[in-house]
């Protein structure tokens, strides 16, 4: 060990003090030959032959000096800093090759980054609080089959109940979503800010520690904490923010703190940029850390007699149980949804990486057997093998720095492309791309490992020289070695672009499917106006008044056809479930599987004509029948062939008045499931919704809708869509699915197709000559381009053989992971497959029409006279 | 230089050891190393400058020699080597064990003696 540390040191110095030990053997050297030319002189020779005679005994000095150099010092980074300026010349050299290779790598690496950053923002990553691990949601839930009751906010009293069982969970942190809060900053609105309402503690018991200033505390009146976000923007990040006021829905609040860069709040698809704090007693969302050596499953049971005891539910009402969610990684209702998507795409985006790679792998080869003369010559004077390999691997290296760097600029930009499509109302600033330890390491390790991806096998082929090669005056350009490496190498481009067209083509396919699939009304010129009848602080008994006036004033409008109002909006998966409403009497009638429940809908006048909605049998409701507490019936195709199979259910009279057309108004992909819709009560409790039917063009009545809304009260208007709108949003996941697929599939076949011209092109090139020769015998066009593409086709053939067989393993194999993603087709689709190969075999024709005419516009007489 | 067939090329390793057999009688520069090996083996050892030099800077590296430039008894400036203490061990080992090998050596090469 000593020896080694004391070798290490001295080498050490060597390499940096390299001019002082240069020059000592060089004086060294010199006394030496001065002592042998004396030798040879007192032997008798003349001075000038003494001289001739030493320095033919002691060698060339410079060549000793050279031999001295790398023993004494560490050759290797003296190497590794020359095959530096090597590869940065040669890349300089040839600027097409490194700025196509750069650019392709910053794409496939780009990608991978991209989706990295969300799967790791939405699914990996730990909020930035003290003990994440032991943080909780804690929510109710209804048990009930079928059934999707929850509470996810506590009133006060439970808050408190909950809060004081310091043994189950020690901290508590309360609050709630202000919904469009109207936020004013010294006196200037401020437009769409997030703000949460939360309890005093909620700082203190996430542990999350304002960068300037101070938590709220529980006995602050009023105190508020501006986000990182916030305060740059709008207060220049001064210190002297600490003390200003906001106000809030007209109440002022005190700034005391302002929150870490990366604290967003607990729910990660919203940056809130204020939270607010007061005495005030409001419904709060809960989320809670455990106390020490209590898990998860023993705080829920605690949790859930403590509550049952202390609140007992009403009779007849589901009963909630507790929940106890983890929430280190934040709530969110992105995640589950979203997690198989992002799944899917981080597949197809490391198949296009591996398509990177090997093209820039052809593209290196290319390049190394232009430069295989050099090569020769090189290895004919005695460098190693190794040496040339790592000469080339510095020059993978750096294009893979190059590429790695442009693809945090495609990262950034593809990761607000894809929030982008995400249906939130902003593209939140807390899963935005940002450069941080954790991507800037991903980015780095991608691009180390496609380096070598891309890097290794090129150069194990480019040093592999057979110096008789040095004999012949051209050089030989290629081994069959190297050409076969080639073709395996574009053969897997078309294998794998095979594979990312068959996954791109079953998204594109379900997104297809999705939009053309018939909802069972008609959408167009048809709006959703979303209405909050109870934020907007109507009670019971004076809902049924300011609805009646909604539809008249609506329905007033010149250029609205018809209006109704629905409790629960379309294309929002709010419809009810309902179960055993029919008079217990006609029950006994009605062949009824036990405790299923079905969709339901309370729907106001002229519901079906407004939307569309075909009558088969009966009747819709009339208008007489919204002035009577009497509720009748209409239910959906599919109910009455599920419960009454042979049997006309209008005519049992039991409150059924008619049969409509099956719909999917809870969503595009939900089943035509069994329906019922009931006539909305004269006094409803609420209505979240009216649908507009347009004479003309919707969005000319957008505005006058909104105005005679706001009329009857600015408070009741939530927002207005086209149905359109409303089902896109409710397909934004495949939307986002088969874009961003169907866009990594163009750019993989933009890169096969450049593999493939290269070895048309390459084969059109080297058998100039020959075909010269069959062209000069009469051989017809056809024969020639066929003779030059042969090889390509074949190559060709071999890769879309593969990629077939891979893509069919590939679906297998994730067929658990993407049939829940599917629509209209399964993920074994024999046409998308075929479909596949079709788009594979154009753009591998269009890639070889370039090269084709070349191979027929050769000039018989040229080609000859050229060897 | 054209190869002659009746010298012999020094084994990996074994240089060194007769570097440091050499610096046992005395200090002594790379010159007169070279023609110390050449003369005790009558001509058969031939040292070549190339690996002289950089087998003293090995040895001077691992700290079993060390050098000062000194005035010849020919009054000519040279860097003279000279055996360190470390060095005089490292020689009594590796003369051991070369002639371990050489005997071992002689002993597969005529094993009918």
């Amino acid at each position: 060990m000593m020896q080694w540390i004391r070798l290490f040191v001295s080498r050490m110095w060597a390499t940096l003090s390299r001019t002082r030990v240069d020059r000592e053997f060089e004086e060294e050297l010199s006394s030496h030959l001065q002592l042998l030319i004396d030798e040879y002189e007192r032997q008798g020779l003349s001075r000038s032959d003494a001289r001739r005679e030493a320095i033919r005994r002691l060698g060339q000095p410079r060549f000793l000096r050279e031999q001295h150099l790398d023993q004494s010092s560490f050759a290797a980074i003296d190497s590794v800093a020359q095959d530096l300026r090597y590869a940065l010349r040669m890349l300089r050299k040839s600027p097409a090759f490194t700025a196509i290779a750069t650019l392709s790598l910053a794409i496939g690496i780009g990608a991978n980054t991209a989706l990295f950053s969300l799967v790791d923002h939405l699914l990996l990553r730990s909020l930035p609080v003290r003990e994440p691990d032991r943080l909780v949601k804690v929510q109710q839930a209804a048990v009930g089959p079928g059934l999707q009751k929850r509470r996810l906010e506590f009133p006060p009293p439970m808050v408190d109940a909950i809060r004081a069982e310091t043994r189950i969970v020690s901290e508590v942190a309360g609050f709630t979503r202000l919904d469009r809060p109207a936020v004013t900053i010294d006196g200037v609105p401020e437009a769409s800010r997030e703000v949460e309402r939360v309890s005093g503690d909620f700082f203190r018991s996430l542990g999350v520690v304002p960068i300037l200033g101070r938590a709220p505390e529980e006995s602050d009146e009023g105190a508020a904490v501006v986000s990182f976000g916030l305060w740059r923007a709008r207060f220049d990040s001064r210190a002297d923010v600490i003390g200003r006021r906001v106000s809030v829905n007209g109440e002022s609040y005190t700034i005391v703190g302002v929150a870490p860069r990366r604290f967003f709040g607990v729910s990660i698809e919203h940056s809130t940029d204020l939270w607010i704090s007061s005495l005030a007693a409001v419904p709060l969302a809960i989320v809670a850390r455990l106390a020490p050596g209590v898990t998860a499953p023993q705080a829920e049971a605690a949790l859930q007699s403590v509550i049952s005891n202390a609140f007992p539910p009403p009779p007849n009402d589901f009963p909630l149980r507790m929940e106890l969610l983890p929430a280190g990684r934040g709530t969110s209702l992105l995640r589950e949804q979203y997690e198989r998507p992002l799944l899917a795409l981080t597949a197809l985006v490391t198949v296009l990486l591996l398509i990177t790679c090997t093209n820039v792998g052809s593209l290196l080869m290319v390049r190394n057997t232009a430069r295989r003369r050099e090569l020769t010559v090189r290895v004919a004077l005695g460098a190693r093998r190794t040496r040339l390999i790592s000469h080339y691997l510095v020059e993978s290296l750096l294009l893979a720095v190059a590429g790695g760097t442009l693809a945090l600029v495609f990262a950034r930009w593809g990761v607000s492309t894809l929030l982008a499509t995400l249906p939130l109302a902003a593209a939140p600033e807390s899963l935005a791309f940002e450069i941080d330890g954790r991507t800037l390491g991903f980015t780095a390790g991608v691009s180390l490992l496609s380096a070598l991806l891309f890097g290794l096998a090129p150069a194990w082929r480019a040093t592999h020289i057979d110096l008789t090669a040095l004999r012949s005056i051209q050089g030989s350009t290629s081994t069959p070695n190297t050409r076969r490496l080639g073709r395996v190498l574009v053969a897997s481009q078309v294998a794998l672009s095979v594979v990312l067209l068959v996954g791109a083509g079953l998204f594109l396919q379900t997104l297809r499917n999705l939009t053309r699939s018939d909802v069972g009304f008609n959408p167009e010129r048809l709006m959703q106006v979303s209405i909050d009848t109870r934020s907007a602080g109507y009670g019971e008994g004076q809902v049924g008044a300011v609805y009646r006036l909604l539809l008249e004033r609506v329905g007033g409008i010149p250029g609205v056809a018809s209006v109704t109002g629905i409790r629960n909006p379309v294309m929002r998966h709010s419809l009810s479930r309902c179960m055993m409403q029919f008079a217990s009497a006609t029950l006994a009638s009605v062949r009824m599987a036990s405790d299923e429940p079905w969709q339901c809908a309370d729907v106001g006048p002229s519901f079906f004509e407004t939307m569309g909605i075909p009558v088969l049998q009966g009747r819709a409701f009339t208008a007489a029948d919204f002035d009577q507490d009497r509720r009748f019936i209409v239910v959906n195709e599919a109910f009455a062939k599920r419960y009454f199979p042979n049997q006309d259910p209008i005519a049992l009279q039991i409150g059924i008045i008619g049969i409509v057309g099956n719909t999917k108004l809870a969503g595009v992909r939900a089943e035509r499931a069994p329906m019922t819709y009931q006539q909305t009560r004269r006094e409803p409790d609420r209505i979240n919704a009216l649908e507009v039917r347009a004479a003309g063009d919707p969005r000319a009545v957008v505005d006058a809708i909104r105005a005679e809304v706001q009329r009857v009260n600015p408070r009741l208007f939530l927002e207005i869509r086209t149905m359109r709108q409303e089902i896109d949003r409710d397909i934004a996941k495949e939307r986002m699915v088969a874009a961003a697929s169907a866009f990594f599939s163009l750019l993989g076949l933009l890169l096969v197709s450049i593999g493939i011209f290269g070895v048309a092109s390459y084969t059109v090139a080297q058998r100039t000559t020959e075909l010269g020769i069959r062209m000069a015998l009469g051989a017809s066009r056809r024969a020639v381009i066929g003779a030059s593409l042969r090889d390509t086709m074949l190559v060709f053939g071999a890769g879309l053989a593969a990629g077939i067989v891979a893509a069919i393993a590939a679906v297998r194999f994730t067929a658990s992971l993407i049939s829940d993603l599917l629509f209209g087709l399964t993920a074994t689709d024999v046409t998308n497959l075929v479909g596949a190969v079709l788009v594979m075999v154009a753009v591998a024709c269009a890639a070889c029409v370039l090269p084709a005419r070349r191979a027929t516009r050769i000039d018989p007489l040229g080609a000859i006279r050229c060897e | 230089m054209p190869p002659d067939k009746s010298r012999i090329e020094l084994l990996q390793g074994t240089l060194d050891l007769l570097i440091l057999r050499t610096l046992l009688f005395g200090p002594s520069h790379g010159h007169a190393i070279a023609k110390h090996i050449r003369r005790l083996s009558e001509e058969v050892l031939q040292v070549e400058t190339g690996s002289l030099y950089p087998a003293l800077h090995r040895l001077e590296a691992q700290g079993w020699i060390s050098s000062a430039w000194e005035i010849s008894d020919k009054g000519k400036r040279a860097k003279y080597y000279r055996l360190t203490k470390t060095g005089k061990k490292q020689l009594v080992a590796e003369q051991s064990k070369w002639e371990q090998l050489s005997a071992a050596m002689a002993r597969v090469l005529r094993p009918a003696e």
